[in-house]
């Protein structure tokens, strides 16, 4: 058989292809791996859980790398749906917030007990005393006497470095700088089991300086030391220890792959401050009872005062009501202060009502109030009915009323009283007129016979007296006067009726008197001649000045008077004789007195047939004859008044 | 703030307290290196803007090196190793105390520090022995306590090699 030639690089490819057959395809295989970028992106998600995990044990350089990704990445998140972050975070959140609440308001009420527990007891005041006597502070007293033990400090130091990774102190220790107390308390541990050649694994657990103690709850890759004042309980040690276990569990990789920042263990602030215990020597061990005490006694005057307060703002409202109400007062801005004066401000009419006495009445001290007030003239009704009151003191039996400027009074009202008022009431602004319509007026019988006695100008002769109203006058007075008494005298407010019958009209009485002795007058005449006897001219002289009395009194009384002249002749001789003879007389005396200056028209002589009848008490004139003339006054009204 | 503890190595008499004194917070008395056998301090520096602050741990010098106690080395980030300019010695023992330091804990970044450079004419150290202890790697400073010089370098340049060999 014949093999035919072949080109050479074909039977190269050949050999090649029979030689690296299996090295090519896996060769196409890596290759396509490699290119194929969701098969690498499978590849490394196979190893990545691993390949992290073998970096955290080398060091912390892949957290270092993560870092700003990570952080990115959750700021982004946070910004863009925060919800997620808030599901996550609420179950943990809340009982670390309880849980720092309570531990505050723990220690708040243990420090506030044992502020109140030694300020107001007695073992308080001795300690006072001694802290006086020794000079030292009072808190160095209580705490050298009271104190079971504190922890002062407490140091989280990682044990390969020696450094401080987290220090807490109770507020009142003194704390120098922790790194170099946690350095030197390391050095200290190396120092003593060196010494002593003690095992590695052992350590000093505790240590005592002074008053101090120093306690070491060792752990794995950190310890906690606790500086402690006085002497602790052992349940101490189980607490710093349980807290150095959960450190670990909390931070065990932190610790492990610690290079020196301490920023990640400041989460652990809580977890310390939580063994920062403190236990004081008090009778009553547990709840902080005086705390409590003190709290419900703050309470009750914190109670006791809203009681106070509300009851002051009620009062005040009330006085504002009260003085609201008023009239006669406006007011315009009020306020209530506690501390200072309280303000109130506004208008007040003079007769209103005084704030003083309202605020009293409202029980409010006056002098913590300040008011300020505008005068003016309040017009509503009842501010103008003070006004009157307050200017006329109104008498209990008279009602007023007052609608629309018009004063109505009522009841009995005294006459004085309403004069007055009437008088003066409309100068009071508010009262145009008054109305006394419906009034009893009243009149007092002295004030009605006063008023009387001004009127008509009461003579000293004559005499008054009132009684209701009823007014008897006695004595004597001129006829003019009884006249104007007569006439207008009942017109006095008050008198309603004049009884005079006991007044002597002194001008009658003169008229009466002259007119008497006019009549009783004879002029005797000479037998059958008309010549005047001797004795008739003693009567005849005296008669001028009688007519002249009675003519004035007549007057007086408001009359005029004539004068009848009768002559008389006795039966002796003819009747006509007798008859010429009466008047001859009659004219003859006329004649006289008309030559003494009176008008003859004065004058009636006439004769007078029927002999003289003389009175019968009149002896004399009985005895005389019947030769005479004697005469009658007759009056009549004047024409003239008098 | 990052926490290094660093600790300060050297013969007796080298100037290890006097060189740190000027330059760090300090509460515990000299005593303590007698007593304890160690003393701290603490000093802040700035590493490329950001602040370290270094827990100084200031180790007893003792001729006898045998006795160094190495429990005080635990856990510490670097060290300074200082020697006496001056004395030729010094600088023998601190080569010695660096073997054990490494025997001990380990590599770690450390610093030579030449103390007393204030003292020139009496300087025993040449320019050759450095030399070689610089191909060693070993970086040196020439420190002065009396005039403060070369310290806060050498504690920055500490602090930025123990961060960088995290």
């Amino acid at each position: 058989m014949h093999r035919s030639a072949r080109d050479p690089i074909t039977e190269f490819e050949e050999l090649r292809r029979l030689l690296l057959s299996r090295e090519r395809a896996q060769l196409r295989e890596l290759t396509d791996r490699v290119s194929d970028k969701e098969r690498r992106s499978q590849d490394v998600a196979g190893v990545l859980p691993e390949a992290i995990k073998m970096s955290r044990e080398r060091g912390e350089e892949l957290t270092h790398a993560l870092q700003p990704a990570v952080e990115g990445s959750i700021k982004d998140s946070i910004d863009q749906r925060p919800q997620v972050f808030v599901d996550a975070l609420h179950p943990i959140i809340g009982p670390i917030v309880r849980r720092s609440i309570a531990e505050s308001l723990r220690r708040l009420l243990q420090s506030l007990n044992q502020t109140l527990e030694h300020t107001f007891s007695w073992r308080g005041l001795k300690w006072r005393f001694e802290a006086l006597r020794t000079g030292k502070t009072f808190a160095e007293v209580v705490m050298l006497r009271s104190l079971v033990y504190r922890v002062e400090q407490l140091f989280l130091i990682h044990r390969e470095t020696s450094l401080a990774l987290l220090h807490v102190a109770a507020d009142s220790a003194v704390s120098k700088d922790s790194d170099m107390v946690a350095g030197m308390l390391s050095a200290i541990q190396d120092f003593a089991r060196d010494s002593f050649e003690a095992g590695e694994d052992s350590a000093l657990e505790e240590f005592r300086v002074g008053e101090l103690q120093v306690w070491i709850a060792p752990g794995r890759a950190a310890y906690l030391a606790a500086v402690i004042r006085g002497n602790p309980s052992r349940e101490l040690r189980s607490t710093l220890e349980d807290a150095i276990e959960s450190i670990h569990i909390l931070k065990g990789s932190a610790l492990t792959f610690f290079q020196g920042d301490t920023a990640v263990f400041e989460t652990l602030r809580p977890e310390l401050e939580s063994c920062l215990q403190a236990q004081y020597n008090t009778e009553k061990r547990g709840r902080p009872t005086r705390a409590w005490l003190m709290l419900l006694a703050i309470a009750a005057v914190a109670i006791f005062g809203l009681i106070l307060a509300a009851q002051s703002k009620s009062k005040w409202k009330n006085f504002l009501g009260r003085l609201k109400s008023q009239p006669g007062i406006v007011v315009t801005d009020a306020q209530h202060r506690w501390f200072s004066s309280s303000q109130v401000s506004g208008l007040r009419d003079a007769s209103s009502a005084d704030p003083a006495t309202l605020s009293r009445e409202a029980n409010l001290d006056p002098s913590r109030i300040r008011f300020h007030w505008k005068e003016f003239l309040a017009l509503d009704p009842a501010s103008v009915r003070r006004r009157f009151e307050q200017r006329f003191s109104v008498p209990t039996e008279t009602r007023i009323a007052l609608n629309d400027g018009v004063l109505a009074l009522s009841g009995s009202v005294p006459y004085a009283w309403l004069e007055q008022v009437q008088r003066e009431a409309t100068l009071i602004p508010g009262v145009t007129s008054i109305v006394e319509r419906d009034a009893k007026i009243i009149y007092d019988p002295d004030l009605a016979r006063k008023r009387f006695e001004t009127r008509f100008t009461l003579p000293d002769s004559v005499n008054a007296v009132a009684v209701d109203g009823a007014l008897t006058l006695s004595g004597e007075a001129s006829h003019r006067w009884l006249t104007r008494v007569r006439a207008e005298g009942a017109k006095v407010p008050g008198i309603t009726s004049i009884d005079d019958r006991a007044v002597i009209d002194l001008d009658q009485r003169a008229f009466e008197q002259s007119r008497s002795i006019i009549e009783s007058a004879f002029v005797y005449f000479l037998t059958n001649k008309d010549d005047i006897a001797t004795e008739g001219f003693a009567a005849l002289s005296r008669l001028p000045d009688e007519i002249r009395r009675c003519e004035n009194a007549a007057k007086q009384l408001g009359m005029a008077l004539t004068l009848e002249i009768h002559g008389y002749a006795d039966a002796v001789g003819s009747e006509a004789k007798n008859a010429d003879l009466r008047q001859r007389r009659a004219n003859k005396v006329r004649d006289f007195l008309v030559s003494c200056g009176f008008p003859a028209a004065q004058f009636k002589p006439v004769g007078i047939e029927q002999p003289f009848k003389p009175a019968a008490s009149d002896k004399a004139a009985a005895e005389q004859s019947d030769r005479r003339v004697a005469f009658t006054v007759v009056t009549q009204s004047s024409t003239t008044s008098p | 703030m990052i926490q290094k503890k660093i600790c300060m190595i050297g013969a007796s008499g080298v100037g290890k307290t006097s060189l740190i004194a000027k330059f760090v917070h300090s509460m515990f008395s000299d005593k303590y290196l007698t007593t304890v056998g160690v003393k701290i301090d603490k000093k802040t520096v700035s590493v490329d803007g950001s602040e370290v602050m270094l827990m100084i741990w200031d180790l007893e010098g003792d001729d006898d090196y045998q006795r160094l106690q190495t429990s005080y080395l635990r856990g510490t980030s670097g060290y300074l190793l200082v020697a006496d300019g001056t004395r030729q010695i010094t600088l023998d023992q601190a080569i010695e105390i660096q073997g054990r330091v490494v025997a001990a804990i380990g590599p770690l970044p450390f610093l030579l520090a030449l103390n007393k450079a204030d003292l020139a004419p009496q300087w025993e150290i040449d320019e050759a022995r450095t030399d070689s202890l610089s191909a060693r790697g070993w970086r040196s400073f020439k420190t002065s306590a009396k005039e403060g010089a070369g310290v806060e370098e050498a504690f920055i340049e500490l602090g930025r090699m123990m961060t960088q060999s995290k």
